[in-house]
Protein backbone atom coordinates (compact mmCIF):
# COMPACT_ATOMS: atom_id res chain seq x y z
CA UNK A 1 0.00 0.00 0.00
CA UNK A 2 2.87 2.51 1.03
CA UNK A 3 4.44 1.91 -2.32
CA UNK A 4 7.69 0.48 -0.49
CA UNK A 5 8.02 -3.33 -0.88
CA UNK A 6 9.65 -4.84 2.59
CA UNK A 7 11.60 -7.68 1.87
CA UNK A 8 12.18 -7.99 5.33
CA UNK A 9 8.48 -9.12 5.69
CA UNK A 10 9.29 -12.64 6.45
CA UNK A 11 11.86 -12.40 9.12
CA UNK A 12 9.08 -10.88 10.98
CA UNK A 13 7.22 -13.78 10.43
CA UNK A 14 10.34 -15.75 11.70
CA UNK A 15 10.53 -13.34 14.59
CA UNK A 16 6.97 -14.68 15.60
CA UNK A 17 7.61 -18.03 15.52
CA UNK A 18 10.88 -17.65 17.77
CA UNK A 19 8.65 -15.41 20.00
CA UNK A 20 6.26 -18.41 20.81
CA UNK A 21 9.06 -20.43 20.87
CA UNK A 22 10.24 -18.80 23.88
CA UNK A 23 6.70 -18.42 25.13
CA UNK A 24 5.24 -21.31 24.94
CA UNK A 25 8.38 -24.13 25.31
CA UNK A 26 10.84 -21.96 27.45
CA UNK A 27 8.77 -19.98 29.65
CA UNK A 28 5.66 -22.60 29.80
CA UNK A 29 2.91 -19.81 29.26
CA UNK A 30 -0.62 -20.44 27.50
CA UNK A 31 -0.73 -20.72 23.68
CA UNK A 32 -2.61 -17.77 23.71
CA UNK A 33 -0.38 -15.50 25.07
CA UNK A 34 2.34 -16.77 22.98
CA UNK A 35 0.56 -15.58 20.14
CA UNK A 36 -0.51 -12.30 21.64
CA UNK A 37 3.70 -11.73 22.23
CA UNK A 38 4.52 -12.36 18.66
CA UNK A 39 2.47 -10.27 17.44
CA UNK A 40 2.94 -7.35 19.51
CA UNK A 41 6.66 -7.77 19.57
CA UNK A 42 6.42 -7.68 16.01
CA UNK A 43 3.97 -4.64 15.92
CA UNK A 44 7.03 -3.38 18.29
CA UNK A 45 9.64 -3.99 16.26
CA UNK A 46 7.62 -2.80 12.84
CA UNK A 47 6.87 0.46 15.05
CA UNK A 48 10.58 1.00 14.62
CA UNK A 49 11.08 0.40 11.65
CA UNK A 50 9.92 3.44 9.72
CA UNK A 51 11.22 5.86 11.96
CA UNK A 52 14.59 4.58 12.16
CA UNK A 53 15.12 3.54 8.62
CA UNK A 54 12.82 4.91 6.17
CA UNK A 55 11.86 8.36 7.24
CA UNK A 56 15.33 9.15 7.48
CA UNK A 57 16.69 7.86 3.92
CA UNK A 58 13.24 9.83 2.81
CA UNK A 59 14.39 13.05 4.64
CA UNK A 60 17.73 12.79 2.59
CA UNK A 61 15.82 11.51 -0.62
CA UNK A 62 14.08 15.05 -0.75
CA UNK A 63 11.88 15.30 -3.75
CA UNK A 64 14.57 12.81 -6.22
CA UNK A 65 12.79 9.73 -6.92
CA UNK A 66 13.84 6.81 -4.66
CA UNK A 67 14.18 4.29 -7.40
CA UNK A 68 14.95 0.91 -5.56
CA UNK A 69 16.76 2.40 -2.96
CA UNK A 70 14.23 1.32 -0.26
CA UNK A 71 14.48 -2.30 -1.83
CA UNK A 72 18.05 -2.38 -0.87
CA UNK A 73 17.27 -1.16 2.12
CA UNK A 74 14.96 -3.59 3.69
CA UNK A 75 16.94 -5.85 1.91
CA UNK A 76 19.61 -4.94 4.11
CA UNK A 77 17.26 -5.04 7.27
CA UNK A 78 16.21 -8.70 5.96
CA UNK A 79 19.77 -9.80 5.82
CA UNK A 80 20.73 -8.30 9.43
CA UNK A 81 17.52 -9.88 11.04
CA UNK A 82 18.21 -13.53 9.48
CA UNK A 83 21.43 -13.28 10.96
CA UNK A 84 21.01 -11.74 14.40
CA UNK A 85 18.38 -14.29 14.70
CA UNK A 86 20.96 -16.65 13.78
CA UNK A 87 23.30 -15.14 15.85
CA UNK A 88 20.54 -15.23 19.30
CA UNK A 89 19.07 -18.58 18.55
CA UNK A 90 20.96 -20.31 16.86
CA UNK A 91 20.73 -22.04 13.30
CA UNK A 92 19.12 -25.40 15.03
CA UNK A 93 15.16 -26.41 14.23
CA UNK A 94 12.89 -25.51 16.94
CA UNK A 95 9.82 -27.41 17.38
CA UNK A 96 6.63 -26.02 19.09
CA UNK A 97 3.64 -28.30 20.40
CA UNK A 98 0.25 -27.43 18.28
CA UNK A 99 -1.88 -25.53 20.03
CA UNK A 100 -4.89 -27.27 19.64
CA UNK A 101 -3.49 -31.05 19.51
CA UNK A 102 -5.51 -33.70 17.73
CA UNK A 103 -6.62 -34.40 14.15
CA UNK A 104 -10.56 -33.85 12.44
CA UNK A 105 -11.39 -37.25 11.31
CA UNK A 106 -13.45 -36.87 8.25
CA UNK A 107 -14.53 -39.76 6.18
CA UNK A 108 -11.71 -38.95 3.36
CA UNK A 109 -8.85 -37.63 4.75
CA UNK A 110 -8.09 -35.90 8.77
CA UNK A 111 -7.08 -32.61 9.01
CA UNK A 112 -4.94 -31.40 11.79
CA UNK A 113 -6.86 -28.96 14.74
CA UNK A 114 -4.19 -26.68 14.62
CA UNK A 115 -4.71 -26.03 10.45
CA UNK A 116 -8.09 -25.46 11.54
CA UNK A 117 -6.79 -22.91 14.09
CA UNK A 118 -4.75 -21.49 11.60
CA UNK A 119 -7.64 -20.77 8.98
CA UNK A 120 -10.00 -19.71 11.78
CA UNK A 121 -7.27 -17.08 13.17
CA UNK A 122 -6.58 -16.02 9.55
CA UNK A 123 -10.27 -14.82 8.56
CA UNK A 124 -10.81 -13.56 11.98
CA UNK A 125 -8.26 -11.49 11.50
CA UNK A 126 -8.39 -10.54 7.83
CA UNK A 127 -12.39 -9.51 8.73
CA UNK A 128 -10.56 -7.14 11.04
CA UNK A 129 -8.53 -5.62 9.07
CA UNK A 130 -11.16 -5.15 6.40
CA UNK A 131 -13.34 -3.52 8.95
CA UNK A 132 -10.49 -1.33 10.60
CA UNK A 133 -9.37 -0.56 6.68
CA UNK A 134 -13.56 -0.02 5.85
CA UNK A 135 -14.58 2.24 8.85
CA UNK A 136 -11.78 2.74 11.67
CA UNK A 137 -11.12 6.44 11.71
CA UNK A 138 -7.19 5.28 11.70
CA UNK A 139 -7.77 3.07 8.80
CA UNK A 140 -9.65 5.40 6.82
CA UNK A 141 -6.63 7.60 7.09
CA UNK A 142 -4.26 4.83 5.73
CA UNK A 143 -6.14 4.41 2.70
CA UNK A 144 -6.42 7.97 2.09
CA UNK A 145 -2.65 8.22 2.39
CA UNK A 146 -2.23 5.38 -0.17
CA UNK A 147 -4.54 7.01 -2.48
CA UNK A 148 -2.75 10.30 -2.34
CA UNK A 149 -0.27 11.37 0.35
CA UNK A 150 -0.28 14.94 -0.50
CA UNK A 151 -4.02 15.67 -0.28
CA UNK A 152 -4.23 13.19 2.82
CA UNK A 153 -1.57 15.40 4.32
CA UNK A 154 -3.30 18.57 3.59
CA UNK A 155 -6.65 17.05 5.31
CA UNK A 156 -4.27 16.97 8.57
CA UNK A 157 -3.37 13.28 8.54
CA UNK A 158 0.24 12.75 10.15
CA UNK A 159 1.90 10.92 6.85
CA UNK A 160 4.70 9.27 9.24
CA UNK A 161 2.28 8.03 12.03
CA UNK A 162 -0.13 6.30 9.17
CA UNK A 163 3.55 4.65 7.66
CA UNK A 164 4.65 3.61 11.07
CA UNK A 165 1.38 2.28 11.96
CA UNK A 166 0.62 0.32 8.41
CA UNK A 167 4.21 -1.47 8.17
CA UNK A 168 4.06 -2.21 11.59
CA UNK A 169 0.17 -3.71 11.12
CA UNK A 170 1.40 -5.38 8.17
CA UNK A 171 4.49 -7.15 10.22
CA UNK A 172 2.52 -7.83 13.22
CA UNK A 173 -0.02 -9.87 11.02
CA UNK A 174 3.42 -11.71 9.63
CA UNK A 175 4.12 -12.09 13.47
CA UNK A 176 0.96 -13.82 14.59
CA UNK A 177 1.38 -15.88 10.92
CA UNK A 178 4.43 -17.14 12.38
CA UNK A 179 3.09 -17.93 15.50
CA UNK A 180 0.35 -20.12 14.05
CA UNK A 181 2.33 -21.71 11.84
CA UNK A 182 5.27 -22.70 14.27
CA UNK A 183 3.67 -26.03 15.20
CA UNK A 184 3.44 -26.69 11.06
CA UNK A 185 7.00 -25.84 10.03
CA UNK A 186 10.02 -25.56 12.22
CA UNK A 187 11.20 -22.53 13.36
CA UNK A 188 14.83 -21.30 11.72
CA UNK A 189 16.45 -18.18 11.18
CA UNK A 190 15.62 -18.07 7.58
CA UNK A 191 12.27 -20.03 7.70
CA UNK A 192 10.43 -16.43 6.21
CA UNK A 193 12.54 -15.71 3.55
CA UNK A 194 10.62 -17.84 0.77
CA UNK A 195 7.17 -16.95 2.50
CA UNK A 196 8.47 -13.26 1.21
CA UNK A 197 8.58 -14.05 -2.41
CA UNK A 198 5.08 -16.02 -2.20
CA UNK A 199 3.46 -12.96 -0.66
CA UNK A 200 5.11 -10.76 -3.45
CA UNK A 201 4.22 -13.34 -5.94
CA UNK A 202 0.23 -13.69 -4.64
CA UNK A 203 0.14 -9.56 -3.99
CA UNK A 204 1.41 -9.04 -7.31
CA UNK A 205 -1.07 -11.72 -8.67
CA UNK A 206 -4.11 -10.31 -6.62
CA UNK A 207 -2.83 -6.70 -7.67
CA UNK A 208 -0.90 -4.35 -5.56
CA UNK A 209 -2.50 -3.11 -2.95
CA UNK A 210 -5.64 -4.81 -3.54
CA UNK A 211 -6.69 -7.27 -0.10
CA UNK A 212 -9.50 -8.57 -1.54
CA UNK A 213 -7.41 -9.74 -4.65
CA UNK A 214 -4.84 -10.68 -2.33
CA UNK A 215 -6.65 -13.10 -0.54
CA UNK A 216 -8.59 -14.39 -3.69
CA UNK A 217 -4.55 -14.89 -5.45
CA UNK A 218 -3.34 -16.71 -2.12
CA UNK A 219 -6.06 -19.29 -2.49
CA UNK A 220 -5.63 -19.80 -6.46
CA UNK A 221 -2.17 -20.02 -5.65
CA UNK A 222 -2.23 -22.56 -2.36
CA UNK A 223 -4.74 -25.05 -4.78
CA UNK A 224 -2.37 -24.22 -7.76
CA UNK A 225 0.43 -25.52 -5.45
CA UNK A 226 -0.99 -28.73 -4.19
CA UNK A 227 -2.58 -29.64 -7.30
CA UNK A 228 0.14 -29.54 -9.41
CA UNK A 229 1.89 -32.18 -7.82
CA UNK A 230 -0.49 -34.58 -9.38
CA UNK A 231 1.09 -33.70 -12.64
CA UNK A 232 5.29 -32.94 -11.65
CA UNK A 233 7.20 -34.09 -8.81
CA UNK A 234 6.44 -32.60 -5.79
CA UNK A 235 9.84 -31.28 -5.16
CA UNK A 236 9.16 -28.45 -7.94
CA UNK A 237 5.90 -27.39 -5.86
CA UNK A 238 7.52 -24.25 -4.69
CA UNK A 239 8.32 -22.73 -8.16
CA UNK A 240 5.11 -22.76 -9.72
CA UNK A 241 4.40 -19.51 -7.31
CA UNK A 242 7.56 -17.94 -8.72
CA UNK A 243 6.10 -19.20 -12.61
CA UNK A 244 3.12 -17.73 -11.70
CA UNK A 245 4.53 -14.32 -10.33
CA UNK A 246 6.55 -13.63 -13.89
CA UNK A 247 3.46 -15.01 -15.97
CA UNK A 248 1.55 -12.88 -14.26
CA UNK A 249 4.09 -9.41 -14.38
CA UNK A 250 4.42 -10.32 -18.29
CA UNK A 251 0.67 -10.29 -19.17
CA UNK A 252 -1.75 -8.52 -16.47
CA UNK A 253 0.87 -6.17 -14.56
CA UNK A 254 -1.97 -5.05 -12.75
CA UNK A 255 -3.09 -8.32 -11.59
CA UNK A 256 -6.27 -10.19 -12.25
CA UNK A 257 -8.53 -8.14 -9.93
CA UNK A 258 -6.33 -4.98 -10.14
CA UNK A 259 -7.66 -1.96 -12.74
CA UNK A 260 -5.76 -1.00 -15.53
CA UNK A 261 -3.67 2.09 -14.24
CA UNK A 262 -1.53 4.63 -16.43
CA UNK A 263 1.36 3.29 -15.46
CA UNK B 1 46.55 17.53 1.71
CA UNK B 2 45.73 18.28 -2.18
CA UNK B 3 43.13 16.30 -4.13
CA UNK B 4 45.79 14.74 -6.31
CA UNK B 5 48.20 14.17 -2.93
CA UNK B 6 44.81 11.93 -2.01
CA UNK B 7 44.38 10.36 -5.54
CA UNK B 8 47.88 9.01 -5.66
CA UNK B 9 47.55 7.39 -1.75
CA UNK B 10 44.06 6.11 -2.79
CA UNK B 11 46.08 4.56 -5.71
CA UNK B 12 48.87 3.55 -3.57
CA UNK B 13 46.86 1.80 -1.06
CA UNK B 14 45.02 -0.25 -3.68
CA UNK B 15 48.13 -1.27 -5.61
CA UNK B 16 49.49 -2.86 -2.05
CA UNK B 17 46.04 -4.73 -1.37
CA UNK B 18 45.99 -5.99 -4.62
CA UNK B 19 49.95 -6.85 -4.52
CA UNK B 20 49.89 -7.96 -1.15
CA UNK B 21 49.01 -11.49 -2.19
CA UNK B 22 51.79 -11.85 -4.48
CA UNK B 23 54.39 -10.63 -1.93
CA UNK B 24 53.19 -12.06 1.03
CA UNK B 25 51.94 -15.86 -0.53
CA UNK B 26 50.80 -16.95 2.75
CA UNK B 27 48.02 -19.34 1.78
CA UNK B 28 45.59 -17.65 3.91
CA UNK B 29 46.13 -14.61 2.43
CA UNK B 30 46.08 -15.89 -1.32
CA UNK B 31 42.73 -17.71 -0.71
CA UNK B 32 40.94 -14.49 0.92
CA UNK B 33 42.12 -12.02 -1.98
CA UNK B 34 41.47 -14.83 -4.82
CA UNK B 35 37.81 -15.03 -3.21
CA UNK B 36 37.51 -11.31 -2.86
CA UNK B 37 38.53 -10.64 -6.56
CA UNK B 38 35.83 -12.91 -7.83
CA UNK B 39 33.52 -11.53 -5.78
CA UNK B 40 34.81 -8.11 -7.04
CA UNK B 41 34.39 -8.98 -10.74
CA UNK B 42 30.45 -10.06 -9.87
CA UNK B 43 30.05 -6.95 -7.52
CA UNK B 44 30.93 -4.81 -11.01
CA UNK B 45 28.76 -6.73 -12.88
CA UNK B 46 25.39 -6.00 -10.49
CA UNK B 47 26.80 -2.43 -10.54
CA UNK B 48 26.45 -2.26 -14.33
CA UNK B 49 23.10 -3.06 -14.58
CA UNK B 50 21.56 -1.60 -11.46
CA UNK B 51 24.12 1.08 -10.52
CA UNK B 52 24.71 2.21 -13.78
CA UNK B 53 21.71 1.44 -16.09
CA UNK B 54 19.17 1.32 -13.28
CA UNK B 55 17.53 -1.85 -13.79
CA UNK B 56 17.61 -3.34 -10.66
CA UNK B 57 18.69 -6.90 -10.21
CA UNK B 58 18.33 -9.16 -6.90
CA UNK B 59 18.62 -12.39 -9.00
CA UNK B 60 22.60 -11.81 -9.84
CA UNK B 61 23.51 -14.77 -7.36
CA UNK B 62 21.12 -16.87 -10.17
CA UNK B 63 23.48 -15.64 -12.98
CA UNK B 64 26.96 -16.31 -10.98
CA UNK B 65 25.62 -19.70 -10.12
CA UNK B 66 24.58 -20.36 -13.70
CA UNK B 67 28.10 -19.52 -14.95
CA UNK B 68 29.15 -21.69 -12.15
CA UNK B 69 27.16 -25.00 -12.66
CA UNK B 70 27.97 -24.50 -16.36
CA UNK B 71 31.67 -24.47 -15.95
CA UNK B 72 31.46 -27.15 -13.42
CA UNK B 73 28.75 -29.99 -15.23
CA UNK B 74 30.87 -29.29 -18.62
CA UNK B 75 34.04 -29.99 -17.10
CA UNK B 76 32.21 -33.16 -14.88
CA UNK B 77 30.11 -34.89 -17.70
CA UNK B 78 31.74 -33.32 -20.64
CA UNK B 79 35.30 -33.69 -20.11
CA UNK B 80 35.76 -30.09 -21.40
CA UNK B 81 38.59 -27.77 -20.88
CA UNK B 82 38.24 -25.08 -18.12
CA UNK B 83 39.02 -22.71 -20.83
CA UNK B 84 36.22 -23.79 -22.84
CA UNK B 85 33.70 -24.43 -19.48
CA UNK B 86 34.88 -20.69 -18.73
CA UNK B 87 33.58 -19.27 -22.05
CA UNK B 88 30.85 -21.68 -22.42
CA UNK B 89 29.77 -20.02 -18.75
CA UNK B 90 29.99 -16.44 -19.37
CA UNK B 91 28.03 -17.16 -22.33
CA UNK B 92 25.40 -18.92 -21.16
CA UNK B 93 24.49 -16.70 -18.28
CA UNK B 94 24.43 -14.19 -20.40
CA UNK B 95 22.10 -15.82 -22.83
CA UNK B 96 19.89 -16.63 -19.75
CA UNK B 97 20.36 -12.66 -18.97
CA UNK B 98 19.36 -11.61 -22.18
CA UNK B 99 16.12 -13.57 -21.69
CA UNK B 100 15.56 -11.88 -18.09
CA UNK B 101 15.90 -8.36 -20.44
CA UNK B 102 12.57 -8.82 -22.17
CA UNK B 103 10.46 -8.55 -18.46
CA UNK B 104 12.82 -5.70 -18.13
CA UNK B 105 11.27 -3.91 -21.30
CA UNK B 106 8.14 -3.86 -19.57
CA UNK B 107 9.00 -3.68 -15.97
CA UNK B 108 10.55 -1.11 -13.83
CA UNK B 109 11.27 -0.95 -10.16
CA UNK B 110 10.00 -3.00 -7.74
CA UNK B 111 8.29 -5.17 -10.25
CA UNK B 112 12.03 -5.79 -12.29
CA UNK B 113 13.30 -6.43 -8.59
CA UNK B 114 10.94 -9.34 -8.32
CA UNK B 115 11.09 -11.12 -11.59
CA UNK B 116 14.56 -11.34 -11.15
CA UNK B 117 14.62 -12.27 -7.87
CA UNK B 118 12.26 -15.16 -8.74
CA UNK B 119 14.24 -16.81 -11.70
CA UNK B 120 17.34 -16.76 -9.12
CA UNK B 121 15.13 -18.75 -7.12
CA UNK B 122 14.02 -20.92 -9.87
CA UNK B 123 17.61 -21.35 -10.69
CA UNK B 124 18.11 -22.51 -7.39
CA UNK B 125 14.92 -25.44 -7.35
CA UNK B 126 16.59 -26.40 -10.59
CA UNK B 127 20.21 -26.89 -9.05
CA UNK B 128 18.56 -28.74 -5.80
CA UNK B 129 16.35 -31.13 -8.12
CA UNK B 130 17.73 -31.83 -11.48
CA UNK B 131 19.77 -34.41 -9.56
CA UNK B 132 21.34 -36.15 -12.90
CA UNK B 133 23.43 -33.03 -14.22
CA UNK B 134 23.40 -30.59 -11.08
CA UNK B 135 23.90 -33.69 -8.78
CA UNK B 136 21.41 -32.17 -6.34
CA UNK B 137 21.62 -30.83 -2.75
CA UNK B 138 25.27 -32.10 -2.65
CA UNK B 139 26.27 -30.41 -5.92
CA UNK B 140 29.09 -30.77 -8.22
CA UNK B 141 32.28 -31.46 -7.16
CA UNK B 142 35.79 -32.73 -8.44
CA UNK B 143 35.77 -31.72 -11.57
CA UNK B 144 39.09 -30.40 -12.28
CA UNK B 145 40.71 -27.08 -12.72
CA UNK B 146 42.77 -25.43 -15.12
CA UNK B 147 45.67 -27.57 -16.25
CA UNK B 148 49.22 -26.41 -16.21
CA UNK B 149 49.28 -24.37 -12.59
CA UNK B 150 52.09 -25.05 -10.60
CA UNK B 151 51.97 -27.77 -8.54
CA UNK B 152 53.36 -26.52 -5.25
CA UNK B 153 50.75 -25.45 -2.49
CA UNK B 154 51.87 -22.15 -2.67
CA UNK B 155 53.02 -21.07 -6.28
CA UNK B 156 49.91 -22.87 -7.46
CA UNK B 157 47.56 -20.45 -4.93
CA UNK B 158 49.45 -17.57 -6.57
CA UNK B 159 49.24 -18.40 -10.10
CA UNK B 160 45.59 -19.01 -10.09
CA UNK B 161 45.38 -15.31 -8.15
CA UNK B 162 47.28 -14.17 -10.70
CA UNK B 163 45.13 -15.80 -13.73
CA UNK B 164 41.73 -14.46 -11.60
CA UNK B 165 43.32 -10.73 -11.12
CA UNK B 166 43.93 -10.87 -14.92
CA UNK B 167 40.16 -12.41 -15.87
CA UNK B 168 38.85 -9.70 -13.29
CA UNK B 169 41.07 -6.42 -14.47
CA UNK B 170 39.86 -7.82 -17.83
CA UNK B 171 36.28 -7.52 -16.83
CA UNK B 172 35.98 -4.53 -14.95
CA UNK B 173 38.26 -2.49 -17.56
CA UNK B 174 35.65 -3.73 -19.96
CA UNK B 175 32.69 -2.59 -18.21
CA UNK B 176 34.35 0.46 -17.65
CA UNK B 177 35.05 1.06 -21.09
CA UNK B 178 31.75 0.18 -22.19
CA UNK B 179 30.20 2.64 -19.60
CA UNK B 180 32.98 5.39 -21.05
CA UNK B 181 31.71 4.87 -24.85
CA UNK B 182 29.85 7.88 -26.18
CA UNK B 183 27.07 5.62 -27.17
CA UNK B 184 26.32 2.70 -25.02
CA UNK B 185 27.44 4.95 -21.68
CA UNK B 186 25.42 7.80 -21.87
CA UNK B 187 22.34 5.60 -23.22
CA UNK B 188 22.93 3.61 -20.39
CA UNK B 189 22.96 6.93 -17.80
CA UNK B 190 19.91 8.08 -19.90
CA UNK B 191 17.73 5.04 -19.53
CA UNK B 192 18.79 5.03 -15.52
CA UNK B 193 17.99 8.90 -15.29
CA UNK B 194 14.63 9.06 -17.12
CA UNK B 195 13.51 6.26 -19.72
CA UNK B 196 10.96 8.23 -21.54
CA UNK B 197 12.93 11.50 -21.84
CA UNK B 198 15.84 8.89 -22.87
CA UNK B 199 13.48 7.34 -25.71
CA UNK B 200 12.41 10.45 -27.16
CA UNK B 201 15.73 11.87 -27.80
CA UNK B 202 16.19 8.54 -30.38
CA UNK B 203 18.21 6.48 -27.97
CA UNK B 204 16.88 3.02 -28.87
CA UNK B 205 16.54 2.23 -25.20
CA UNK B 206 14.81 -1.16 -25.97
CA UNK B 207 18.60 -2.62 -27.07
CA UNK B 208 20.51 -0.78 -24.85
CA UNK B 209 18.42 -2.72 -21.92
CA UNK B 210 19.07 -6.04 -23.02
CA UNK B 211 22.61 -5.15 -23.82
CA UNK B 212 23.34 -4.03 -20.61
CA UNK B 213 21.94 -7.15 -19.29
CA UNK B 214 23.44 -9.54 -21.53
CA UNK B 215 26.64 -7.80 -20.71
CA UNK B 216 26.26 -8.02 -16.43
CA UNK B 217 24.94 -11.50 -16.64
CA UNK B 218 27.67 -12.42 -18.62
CA UNK B 219 30.30 -10.89 -16.17
CA UNK B 220 28.64 -12.81 -13.20
CA UNK B 221 28.46 -15.99 -14.85
CA UNK B 222 32.44 -15.38 -16.21
CA UNK B 223 32.70 -14.76 -11.98
CA UNK B 224 30.78 -17.87 -11.59
CA UNK B 225 32.94 -20.42 -13.49
CA UNK B 226 36.27 -19.01 -11.97
CA UNK B 227 34.40 -19.60 -8.41
CA UNK B 228 33.48 -23.12 -9.20
CA UNK B 229 37.09 -23.54 -10.36
CA UNK B 230 38.69 -22.02 -7.37
CA UNK B 231 36.52 -23.50 -4.98
CA UNK B 232 36.20 -27.08 -6.72
CA UNK B 233 32.27 -27.53 -5.13
CA UNK B 234 28.83 -25.59 -6.55
CA UNK B 235 25.96 -26.17 -4.44
CA UNK B 236 22.31 -24.75 -4.35
CA UNK B 237 23.01 -22.50 -2.11
CA UNK B 238 25.37 -20.23 -4.67
CA UNK B 239 22.28 -19.19 -5.75
CA UNK B 240 20.43 -18.45 -2.60
CA UNK B 241 19.26 -14.36 -1.81
CA UNK B 242 22.01 -14.06 0.61
CA UNK B 243 24.66 -14.20 -2.03
CA UNK B 244 22.60 -11.49 -4.05
CA UNK B 245 22.28 -9.65 -0.59
CA UNK B 246 26.12 -9.70 0.23
CA UNK B 247 26.98 -8.49 -3.88
CA UNK B 248 24.47 -5.33 -3.23
CA UNK B 249 26.24 -5.04 0.33
CA UNK B 250 29.47 -4.53 -1.71
CA UNK B 251 27.86 -2.48 -4.06
CA UNK B 252 26.24 0.02 -1.98
CA UNK B 253 29.34 -0.18 0.10
CA UNK B 254 31.40 1.14 -2.81
CA UNK B 255 29.26 3.49 -4.77
CA UNK B 256 26.68 2.64 -7.04
CA UNK B 257 27.44 3.68 -10.77
CA UNK B 258 30.86 3.61 -11.16
CA UNK B 259 31.74 0.30 -11.84
CA UNK B 260 34.80 0.61 -9.71
CA UNK B 261 33.48 1.40 -6.52
CA UNK B 262 31.43 -1.82 -5.84
CA UNK B 263 34.81 -3.87 -6.85
CA UNK B 264 36.48 -2.04 -4.87
CA UNK B 265 33.62 -2.41 -1.65
CA UNK B 266 33.86 -5.89 -2.60
CA UNK B 267 37.33 -6.29 -1.55
CA UNK B 268 37.03 -4.55 1.58
CA UNK B 269 33.83 -5.96 2.50
CA UNK B 270 34.99 -9.38 2.11
CA UNK B 271 37.99 -8.66 3.58
CA UNK B 272 35.83 -7.24 6.21
CA UNK B 273 33.69 -10.45 6.38
CA UNK B 274 36.66 -12.78 6.87
CA UNK B 275 38.49 -10.98 9.35
CA UNK B 276 34.85 -11.16 11.23
CA UNK B 277 35.37 -14.77 11.32
CA UNK B 278 37.25 -14.89 13.81
CA UNK B 279 35.10 -13.13 15.88
CA UNK B 280 32.05 -15.17 15.39
CA UNK B 281 30.99 -16.54 11.89
CA UNK B 282 27.58 -15.33 12.17
CA UNK B 283 28.47 -11.77 13.38
CA UNK B 284 29.62 -11.04 9.51
CA UNK B 285 26.52 -11.28 8.29
CA UNK B 286 25.00 -8.87 10.97
CA UNK B 287 27.54 -6.66 9.41
CA UNK B 288 26.96 -6.85 6.12
CA UNK B 289 23.30 -6.28 7.14
CA UNK B 290 24.15 -3.09 9.11
CA UNK B 291 26.73 -1.93 6.55
CA UNK B 292 23.95 -2.27 3.99
CA UNK B 293 21.48 -0.02 5.81
CA UNK B 294 23.94 2.86 6.72
CA UNK B 295 25.17 3.24 3.01
CA UNK B 296 21.65 3.35 1.66
CA UNK B 297 20.48 6.01 3.89
CA UNK B 298 23.63 8.21 4.64
CA UNK B 299 25.96 7.76 2.18
CA UNK B 300 24.28 6.21 -0.99
CA UNK B 301 27.23 6.62 -2.87
CA UNK B 302 29.41 4.84 -0.86
CA UNK B 303 33.12 5.37 -0.38
CA UNK B 304 33.62 6.64 -4.07
CA UNK B 305 31.35 8.72 -3.21
CA UNK B 306 33.70 9.91 -0.50
CA UNK B 307 36.46 10.50 -2.53
CA UNK B 308 34.52 12.36 -5.07
CA UNK B 309 33.50 14.99 -2.66
CA UNK B 310 36.62 15.21 -0.72
CA UNK B 311 38.23 15.66 -4.42
CA UNK B 312 35.48 18.57 -4.49
CA UNK B 313 35.61 20.16 -1.60
CA UNK B 314 39.65 20.73 -2.26
CA UNK B 315 38.50 21.67 -6.10
CA UNK B 316 36.89 24.29 -4.44
CA UNK B 317 38.88 25.47 -1.82
CA UNK B 318 42.08 25.67 -4.45
CA UNK B 319 39.62 28.03 -6.52
CA UNK B 320 38.89 30.28 -3.78
CA UNK B 321 42.38 30.34 -2.84
CA UNK B 322 43.22 31.39 -6.39
CA UNK B 323 40.78 34.33 -6.68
Amino acid sequence: MLDVINVAHGEFFAVGGYLIFAAVVLMHWPGAAGVALAGLGAFALGLAVYPLLIAPLKRRLGRRPAGSLYLVLTLGLSTFMQSSLLALAGGDYRRVPPLAPGILELSFTGVSYQRLLVVGMASVLLTGLFVFLAWHRQGLAVRAVAQNPDAAQAMGINLDRIFSLTLALGVALAGIGGALMAPLFNVYPAVGFPLTIKAFAITILGGMGNLLGALFASLLVGMAESLVVMVIPSQWQNGVAFVVMIAVLLLRPQGLLGRASSR
Amino acid sequence: MSGRWLRAVGFGTVAIVILLPVLLPHPFVLSIATQAMIWALLAASWDLLSGYAGQISFGHAGFFALGAYIAAASSKHLGLSPWLGLVLGAVGASLVGLLAGFPALRLRGHYLALVTLALAELIRLIAQNWLAVTGGPFGIYDFGTFPGLPTGPIARGRAFYLLVLAIAAVGVGGMLYVCARRDAGRAFRAIREDEVLAESLGINTTAYKLAAFALSSGVAGLAGTLYAYYIQLVSPTVASAATTSLVIGMAVFGGLGTIWGPALGALLLYALNEGLRFVGVVYNLVAVGLVIMFFVIFLPRGLAGLRLTRARRTARKDATAAS
